[in-house]
């Protein structure tokens, strides 16, 4: 990091150090990393069309099989669950301002936070499947269920190594007070895969 | 008041010296035209391999019994064609190689916004074709290049076919998006919306289009490679899967496919015409925003497809009206083509030819587009011959035609050597009277009922005798298509070689990459142009500064006007 040491001469360093070759690829970047999200949110709501698709097709909901209805999902737990991914996004919010004003230490605390979080949540989602009492290949619940939850799943997966991998970064010094846009991509991306899990507990929980 | 400093960047410090080595050269190179070049190469490969399955296909019809091919083969085959033609000829040689050429010169820039995802996307291509014909060991798909569940997911040769479609999908996503970062952000100066070119607003459009629509077959996809290999019942109606739920989930994206297919096409046509016609475009204003809304409509038309399909009729109905309207914007940039020749000193070179032809077949490929979104006339022709020949007269007829005006058009930039212009002329000859032979004819045997997809229509012959005429007629004409490919082929090999020089602008046309050496030099502008206007206007100066060449020296080498008597010597 630079040999700055307050935080007020750090946000002044960014208005006064504008590189404007960076400034151009930072933008350019930037736009592609949101259209690239855009994108993954098409791959999102198509899956999330077909399971309303077969929602709707089917004459009850949890649909039966075998003679018998397939149970709700566990609310209270996702709930809780969902309150850990959902705070993961806070403590990364709360990463990404500390890095702005260069309070390296807290930075790192709010990222490590951010990571366990994430496998926490993971965990939670790993103890979800094993007591699932419906199969992936078993019902239209179970083929939606599993495959949005999957993708999303992984999705957090590759957030929580893309945030390891940015720590490591970090600490090496590859980005600066002024420039550090892998760390604004990290952001974004682990609030999209948040807005994500909204709607998708509000799909598959609470309706 | 204190004058505000000016952040001045001096692009000619960013000139990167070009790699070193043929590997990175050639093979992984980051440079546009060289990918451009590696797109068209391949692309041109697997339309010779779509050509030869669709020439199987005609062999087998020559005789009403379909001996030829067995049947199964024959099933193969015509998946074959339609899943090669549309996924690895022509989307990657219109968006690929002509947009990845074209559109970075177009708009002054020394490369795409990503040159490296440039290069992986390409890679992937070739990748998506290994894996394609990689499942002949296990059999190739052959459910139609539609692979509907559930005919589809009897076959092991579809698990293959969506891990390919997949693989190809993402190298279209990742060049929409990067095409789109490129036009947004590295336009050069004073070039605004508004001054683009009209090829570079097709682009674009395009690019969105490839952005969101290829994801949601990716999706789709996905669900029926998990639904063939893992058996996860996304289709599956015993299980509460729901067969039409692919139908949509594929249309959402293949309906939008088809105008990533034509609007690059579009783009060619409305610059090769104000070259040739030595005019400015007619409604600039009305081609570049009908393409937008040529984009945004073709994603609420899909249900078209399905209109037999079993979906409720009220949804027939906004379907039907909103495909409609996609003639309107369609329209506006056809007459604005027709009023661009109105007047102009028309000159016939090859790839004016081409876009003169494409008029035409485009036109008709269209309107009978417009029968097939009416309800009752397409619960009529729907999955019969009508359906081949409108698709091919608006693939052939229209993105083909396209193509191959814009390689007639581009070449001369791309190697500094022009095309022999009389093998160009017999090369378009025998297209158009091959692709009328070929898709002409299927639109009557289509209205009588042909079904489309049979390897024998022997049952046929009582009632339409006739119909051995005509596919005979249709064979023999799909092989002048083949022979001007071969031609085209030829006269690009000997070209290269032999070809006359071509000089910075050999057809003096006025858009920026006219302005640079031909070929361009790696890294295509050694100043940023600034731009002060549109184009086309033949009337005033280039409106460019800081050129690196002193093009204004070159004398357009044209007759000069010559009145046009059915105007009254205007």
């Amino acid at each position: 990091m630079s040999a700055l040491n307050s935080p007020l001469e750090a946000v002044e360093a960014r208005y006064l150090d504008v590189d404007p070759v960076y400034a151009e690829t930072r933008d350019i970047r930037l736009l592609g990393f949101v259209m690239a999200l855009g994108a993954d949110c098409v791959l999102f709501s198509s899956f999330i069309f077909a399971y309303l698709y077969l929602r709707t097709a089917s004459p009850a909901w949890p649909p039966f099989v075998g003679g018998h209805q397939l149970p709700r999902l566990d609310t209270a737990f996702a709930a809780l669950n969902s309150m850990v991914l959902f705070g993961s996004g806070v403590t990364m919010h709360y990463a990404l301002e500390n890095w702005k004003h260069l309070k390296k230490q807290a930075f790192n605390g709010w990222l490590a936070a951010t990571i366990v979080l994430g496998i926490l949540f993971l965990l939670g989602q790993g103890h979800e499947y094993l007591s699932a009492q419906m199969t992936w290949q078993g019902s239209s619940f179970g083929a939606s269920f599993f495959t949005l939850t999957g993708m999303h799943g992984f999705h957090v997966l590759v957030g929580v190594c893309y945030l390891i991998v940015l720590m490591i970064q970090s600490n090496r010094g590859v980005y600066t007070g002024s420039k550090y846009f892998g760390l604004t991509a990290g952001t974004l991306y682990w609030h999209f895969v948040d807005v994500i899990w909204v709607f998708l507990f509000f799909l598959f929980y609470l309706w | 008041m204190h004058a505000t400093p000016v952040v001045h960047t001096d692009h000619s410090d960013h000139i990167h010296p070009p790699p070193e080595g043929f590997i990175r050269k050639y093979v992984f190179s980051t440079d546009h035209k060289v990918i451009a070049f590696q797109y068209l190469a391949v692309g041109i490969f697997f339309l010779m391999i779509a050509g030869s399955f669709a020439e199987l296909i005609r062999v087998q019809l020559w005789n009403p019994k379909g001996t030829f091919l067995s049947f199964s083969t024959y099933n193969e085959m015509f998946t074959m064609h339609g899943t090669v033609g549309v996924w690895l000829v022509v989307i990657p040689l219109v968006t690929g190689a002509l947009g990845n050429f074209i559109m970075p010169l177009q708009i002054g820039a020394r490369d795409v916004a990503f040159p490296w995802l440039n290069m992986l996307s390409f890679w992937l291509f070739p990748v998506a074709g290994l894996i394609l014909f990689s499942s002949f060991i296990f059999g190739l798909p052959s459910a139609g290049w539609t692979e509907y569940p559930p005919i589809s997911l009897q076959y092991v040769g579809t698990a293959f076919w969506c891990l390919a479609i997949i693989t190809i999908g993402i190298s279209s996503t990742l060049t929409g998006l990067n095409f789109t970062a490129t036009v947004v952000k590295m336009r050069a100066p004073g070039m605004t919306w508004t001054r683009m070119p009209l090829f570079t607003w097709a682009t674009f459009a395009t690019a969105l289009v490839n952005m969101i629509a290829t994801v949601a077959l990716s999706a789709a996809l996905l669900a029926l490679f998990l639904d063939t290999v893992f058996h996860v019942p996304f289709f599956e109606a015993d299980k509460g899967g729901a067969p039409v739920m692919y139908q949509h989930m594929f249309w959402f994206y293949s309906h939008p496919a088809v105008y990533i297919f034509i609007l690059p096409a579009f783009g060619v046509i409305s610059e090769v015409l104000p070259v040739f016609c030595r005019r400015t475009i007619f409604g600039y204003k009305m081609i570049a925003f009908s393409s937008l809304a040529i984009a945004i409509l073709g994603f609420a038309v899909w249900a078209h497809h399905m209109f037999p399909s079993g979906i409720a009729p009220w949804l027939q109905l906004p379907f039907m009206i909103v495909t409609y309207a996609i003639g309107i914007p369609t329209g506006l940039k056809v007459f604005s083509w027709l009023a661009t020749l109105w007047g102009g000193r028309i000159q016939f070179s090859t790839p004016m030819l081409y876009a003169l032809a494409f008029l035409i077949t485009f036109t008709f490929g269209g309107i009978t587009g417009i029968f097939l979104a009416a309800v009752p006339a397409d619960l009529h022709e729907h999955g019969s011959y009508f359906v081949v020949g409108h698709f091919h007269y608006v693939v052939a007829g229209g993105s083909v035609i396209g193509f191959l005006a814009a390689v007639t058009f581009w070449f001369p930039k791309a190697t500094g050597r022009m095309l022999h212009e009389g093998l160009g002329k017999l090369g378009f000859w025998l297209f158009v009277i091959g692709l009328t032979g070929t898709f002409l004819p299927m639109h009557w045997l289509g209205l009588e009922g042909l079904p489309r997809r049979y390897a024998s229509y022997e049952y046929f012959l009582a009632r339409y005798p006739d119909v051995v005429f005509w596919n005979r007629v249709e064979t023999v004409s799909s092989f002048f298509m083949a022979a001007s490919v071969a031609i085209l082929v030829i006269n690009m090999i000997w070209s290269i070689r032999r070809g006359r020089a071509s000089g910075i602008n050999p057809w003096g046309a006025r858009t920026l990459e006219w302005t640079i050496s031909s070929p361009p030099p790696y890294y295509n502008f050694k100043k940023i142009p600034t731009v002060f206007g549109r184009p086309y206007d033949y009337s005033e100066p280039l409106p460019y500064r800081n050129l690196d060449n002193d093009v204004d020296a070159y004398p357009a080498p044209m007759p000069a006007p010559r009145p046009n008597p059915s105007l009254g010597g205007r």
